[in-house]
């Protein structure tokens, strides 16, 4: 049987391939492209838009980190990302611990909340959530922004953390305190290094989350000193339909996306499984 | 180690209270805030907050752009849903069961999109579609189809459809992933015994492939419709502004323009309320109309 199929798989084969190459570069053209463009001259840009450069120059990023003071999104960018991960893993690695490990009355419940609040809108809580940052003098603050971050992504980081707490040995943690470690000692050190691996994926997943984040940053920052990456490559997109200034553009979206690409490289795998399993089972 | 029970106690309070307090600080009273704000007219200022009950939402029923908006959502959640899961189980069958080497590759290039920024893809796309230097209209005019180029992101009829192609190239790499979990787990027995019972590969497709890895495509289509109706409005915000003519707004896009930009927090609350209300029914009723067996062989 396999054989009468064979020339006919074959030509499957061959033929499978076809849309899978077109869809390589439908993904990989606009990229590179936007690459190249960081590297031309804004008539090459105009002249020829999809070609080669004539030559590579670094004008454009230069225009960017100075015209456009890119060099202070970057600044604030990493930042946020950096405290707003940070302050999540603060924030949930002892409650993902305690629901996981420490039965209480209620932790259910509790997991539910966190969980639930993972499907609700998050665009109504947005408006009052403006008047409060105000109201607390966080408006228009990057730390403020790290804050609502941080809380933003602590229902997906719990949720992968007990799911990860929950395939380490109980043994570890009984024999240690039995060693007299108090518990605020298990959950430091023997619960968050065994925790290592889960830790890291969520910590990567987040940080790309808060280094692409746009929509919070336009509502929650105001002035220009303050803006991400995000918000300032929005910026001088809109100023490109008047001063047609694309390589700047393309050079400030290379900027952004450099980052993300090295991670994935890096964490592809962790990235790619995180992903899907914080889909799958949320 | 005996511990007391009041170390125990303290111990707890210490792991889940200051987490809460700042979750119920910045989610929850957000949420239920935002409830209560939809009740009154408000332009941001302290003193000019009046209660007018159920005004904002009569407001919102007699509201041309509302059904607009609504449409434009569900729109995009349909096309979306055709689009990324079409292709998502072709390239999903395809990397998993015809042995093709560079398969990882293909993994590893399809799923980056995924973790690109919104405002990179838009951003992208829009000088994609730019009128005169746009890789759409160039290819248009190199094939000889020059009357079909168009200002795409700038015509009411075209600027909505236009935002499918983005949507589903950032998101088809997650779902095949997705799916690609779902048919690595069937075991190769089944088609084995498919094969033998005559079914060509077209048919194992239908009869095996699909209704095992039904769980998966039915998370994939609620997590599709669920991130759309909550989060379309970004790649619209940065590709239309809403725009040309309110004819890509959607309810999330409608929302900021309403509150954010013309100063009517009241009402955007309310806009916030219909987009909770109408994703929460979606989902029950998705939920319903999938609720198909676990097939088990």
């Amino acid at each position: 049987m396999r054989r009468k199929r064979s020339v006919g798989q074959i030509m499957g084969r061959a033929g499978i391939r076809i849309p899978l190459i077109l869809w390589t570069i439908a993904v990989l053209y606009p990229i590179i492209w936007m690459f190249i463009g960081s590297f031309k001259s804004n008539g090459e840009i105009y002249a020829n838009p999809w070609g080669m450069p004539d030559q590579f120059n670094f004008d454009n990023f230069v225009q960017a980190w100075t015209d456009y003071s890119i060099d202070t999104s970057v600044f604030n960018s990493l930042i946020v990302t950096v405290l707003g991960a940070l302050l999540t893993l603060v924030l949930a690695i002892p409650t993902a611990y305690a629901i996981e490990r420490l039965r209480f009355r209620g932790s259910h419940l509790l997991f539910t909340v966190y969980i639930a609040a993972m499907m609700i809108p998050m665009v109504l809580g947005w408006i009052p959530l403006f008047f409060l940052l105000q109201q607390f003098n966080l408006l228009d603050n990057i730390y403020g922004l790290a804050m609502v971050y941080a809380v933003s992504q602590l229902p997906f980081t719990i949720f992968v953390l007990t799911s990860f707490m929950s395939t380490i040995p109980k043994s570890l943690e009984e024999s240690a305190s039995m060693d007299g470690l108090s518990p605020y000692g298990v959950l430091l050190k023997i619960i968050t290094p065994l925790s290592m691996s889960g830790i890291i994926t969520v910590t990567i997943m987040n940080t790309i989350q808060f280094w692409n984040e746009y929509f919070m940053a336009l509502i929650f920052l105001q002035t220009e000193g303050n803006y991400t990456l995000a918000l300032a490559i929005d910026y001088i997109s809109s100023e490109a339909e008047y001063t047609n200034a694309w390589g700047t553009l393309f050079a400030s979206l290379t900027i952004a996306i450099v980052p993300v690409i090295i991670l994935y490289a890096i964490f592809q795998q962790r990235i790619a499984k995180g992903m899907t399993e914080g889909a799958i089972k949320g | 180690m005996v511990q007391s029970k009041k170390q125990k106690y303290t111990f707890l309070a210490f792991c889940l209270i200051p987490t809460f307090i700042m979750f119920s600080i910045f989610t929850l009273y957000p949420l239920f805030s935002g409830l209560y704000y939809s009740f009154f007219e408000w332009s941001g200022s302290s003193q000019d907050k009046t209660f007018i009950g159920f005004d904002n939402y009569i407001e919102l029923f007699n509201d041309d752009i509302i059904p607009q908006t609504i449409y434009h959502d569900y729109f995009l959640v349909a096309a979306k849903v055709v689009g990324i899961m079409v292709l998502a189980l072709f390239f999903a069958v395809a990397l998993t069961q015809l042995k093709i080497k560079e398969a990882p590759f293909y993994r590893i290039v399809f799923f980056f999109p995924n973790i690109m920024s919104v405002v990179v893809i838009g951003i992208l796309w829009a000088f994609i579609y730019n009128p005169s230097m746009g890789l759409v209209n160039s290819g248009l005019e190199a094939i000889g189809l020059e009357s079909w180029t168009r200002a795409w992101l700038g015509n009411e009829d075209w600027a909505l459809p236009s935002l499918i192609l983005p949507s589903v190239w950032a998101g088809i790499g997650l779902f095949m992933l997705m799916l690609m979990g779902g048919i690595a787990n069937v075991s190769k027995s089944y088609y084995e015994a498919a094969e033998i019972d005559g079914a060509n590969e077209w048919q194992q497709f239908w009869k095996v492939t699909l209704p095992l890895v039904w769980p998966q495509i039915k998370i994939s289509i609620l997590y599709i419709v669920i991130t759309t109706l909550n989060g379309s409005f970004i790649i619209v915000q940065v590709m239309t502004g809403g725009g040309p003519n309110n004819s890509t707004h959607v309810m999330g896009s409608y929302l900021y323009q309403q509150a954010f930009q013309q100063y009517n927090f009241g009402y955007g609350a309310t806009i916030g309320v219909m987009i909770l209300i109408l994703s929460l029914i979606t989902v029950m009723i998705l939920q319903f109309l999938m609720r198909r067996e676990r097939v088990e062989y």
